[in-house]
């Protein structure tokens, strides 16, 4: 410092090193700030560290890569360091040496160390999870009686299935709700018809969620005797609860698809089950009654083959029989001298009677016959076109030529005039 | 193969029907097993049309503290 005048002037150095004195001063302390405009040069993260004023930051990129939840921009953190002043452009920062999570950082940071220990434990693993019944006999919920969760539930539920529900009413937010979802669990898993139970809250901030983050709610659900449906919040909001359950949905109106199926679809395939056992046994009939077909075609073929092999039986014997039959008549014919001389007088009897009986036939055709009649004195009147007989005058015309046979000749005659 | 139970889950019911469909419409098995199993099935049918008869579109509620302890009261149509 000099005077000049009536004045005293300062060299900018003399101010710097003035300021640099007193904020030698301040310790290291921690300071809760929102990370922005983060960026590495090398050895070092540059970064500010803001509220509603700001200051910049900076860490050792050593320190800064060890860090367990590494901030991103936007990040509420708890940060620990010293006040440094940078004396020749009088400018002030802060050198950071630990920093964690503020804020929803902190809460996330929570969350990701209660899923970590799940994860080893292994509650979270898919092999884990249960598949859901197709028609559970009663449904659990789990929620608000007064919460939306609980219409959507219901509605979507109802228009797939009329399932029976059982609610349990619990606080889905706040320090009690926790609690009251474990005893919830355990109130529902000891209604034995109770097939699958569905937690279910609507979508909100983080901090609203944090009952599904809760260690004790994750355990029981892990637990739970029957398969759990986690509801939670919206797409967008996973909690461990979700990652625990049997089964997460979106939204509470997503769960009741999860764990019901639709009735119509239901109704329809036993429909086709029971279309299906008949068409079966009708087509069991039908290829039983091929097979029975089958049969009578081979027991016909049997049959024609016996009767082949009779025949060639009879055959094989005919011709074994030939030579016997030779024999018999060979042996006939030794004996034949003797008894032709029997023969020739047994036929000459015969032929005499036959001669007899001969000559009576005739005698009694004699007597039939119409040349007998004709010599008793009637004639024959014959048509000489056709040589036929003519029987009545009805067959006769005036005029008209007509032949008579008598005993001993013919004579053609025309007839004059008829009288009926 | 065995017979299902009266317990049997919906879908074990609904599963062993559909096995004994198929098994009925292979067109693969004797008549008399084809009967057996013709019964089989619509004793199956009916159960798993019972079952979904059996849903009221029931709602109890387990209020306060859940002292009702899985009672019928609380129930009505929603």
């Amino acid at each position: 410092m000099k005077t000049v005048g009536a004045r005293h002037v300062w060299a900018v150095q003399e101010i710097t090193a003035a300021l640099g004195r007193r904020l030698e001063g301040i310790p290291s302390v921690w300071v809760e700030a929102e990370i922005q405009n983060l960026r590495q040069r090398g050895g070092q993260v540059y970064f500010t560290l803001r509220d509603t004023h700001q200051i910049d930051g900076s860490m050792r990129v050593v320190l800064f890569d060890r860090l367990e939840h590494r901030p991103t921009d936007g990040s509420l953190v708890y940060a620990y360091g010293r006040v440094e002043f940078w004396a020749e452009r009088a400018q002030i920062s802060m050198r950071i040496e630990r920093m964690e999570p503020a804020g929803e950082g902190a809460i996330l940071a929570q969350i990701e160390a209660t899923k970590a220990r799940l994860a080893q434990e292994g509650l979270l693993s898919d092999a884990r999870k249960r598949a859901l019944p197709l028609v559970p006999r009663r449904i659990g919920l789990v929620t608000s009686a007064v919460g939306a969760a609980r219409k959507d539930v219901l509605n979507n539920l109802w228009s797939r299935f009329p399932a029976d529900v059982v609610l349990a009413d619990v606080p889905v937010q706040g320090p009690a709700a926790p609690h009251a979802i474990v005893r919830a669990l355990a109130l529902l898993n000891g209604i034995p018809e109770i097939d699958v139970i569905i937690v279910a809250r609507g979508g909100g901030p983080l901090e609203d969620l944090m009952a599904f983050n809760d260690e004790r709610v994750c355990r029981a659900i892990a637990a739970s005797r029957a398969p759990v449906v986690s509801a939670v919040g919206h797409e967008k909001d996973v909690t461990v609860c979700d990652l625990v359950a049997d089964r997460r949905v979106s939204t509470p109106t997503a769960a009741a698809e999860a764990v019901v199926a639709d009735k119509t679809v239901l109704d329809t395939q036993l429909d086709d089950a029971a279309r299906g056992l008949v068409r079966g046994l009708r087509r069991v009939r039908e290829s039983n009654a091929a097979l029975l077909g089958h049969r009578t075609l081979g027991l016909v073929a049997g049959l024609r083959a016996s009767e082949q092999r009779a025949t060639a039986q009879v055959v094989a014997a005919e011709s074994r029989l030939g030579p016997a039959v030779r024999r018999v008549a060979d042996a006939a014919a030794l004996s034949l001298p003797v008894g032709r001389d029997r023969l020739e007088r047994a036929t000459a009897g015969r032929h005499q009677a036959a001669v007899q009986r001969i000559a009576a036939n005739a005698a009694l055709l004699d007597v039939l016959s119409p040349s007998r009649t004709v010599a008793r004195g009637y004639a024959i009147v014959r048509d000489p076109a056709t040589r036929r007989p003519v029987v009545s005058v009805g067959d006769m015309q005036a005029g008209a030529d007509l032949e008579l046979e008598l005993r001993d000749g013919r004579a053609d005659v025309t007839v004059k005039e008829m009288h009926p | 193969m065995s017979e299902a139970p009266e317990h049997a889950t919906f879908e074990q019911a609904l599963a062993r029907l559909d096995e004994v469909v198929a098994r009925l419409e292979s067109g693969d098995v004797g008549l008399e097993e084809a009967v057996r199993l013709f019964e089989q099935g619509q004793a199956l049918v009916a159960t798993c049309r019972e079952r979904l008869a059996r849903a009221q579109q029931r709602i109890e509620e387990l209020t306060g503290q859940g002292t009702a302890g899985g009672g019928a009261d609380g129930e009505a149509p929603f």
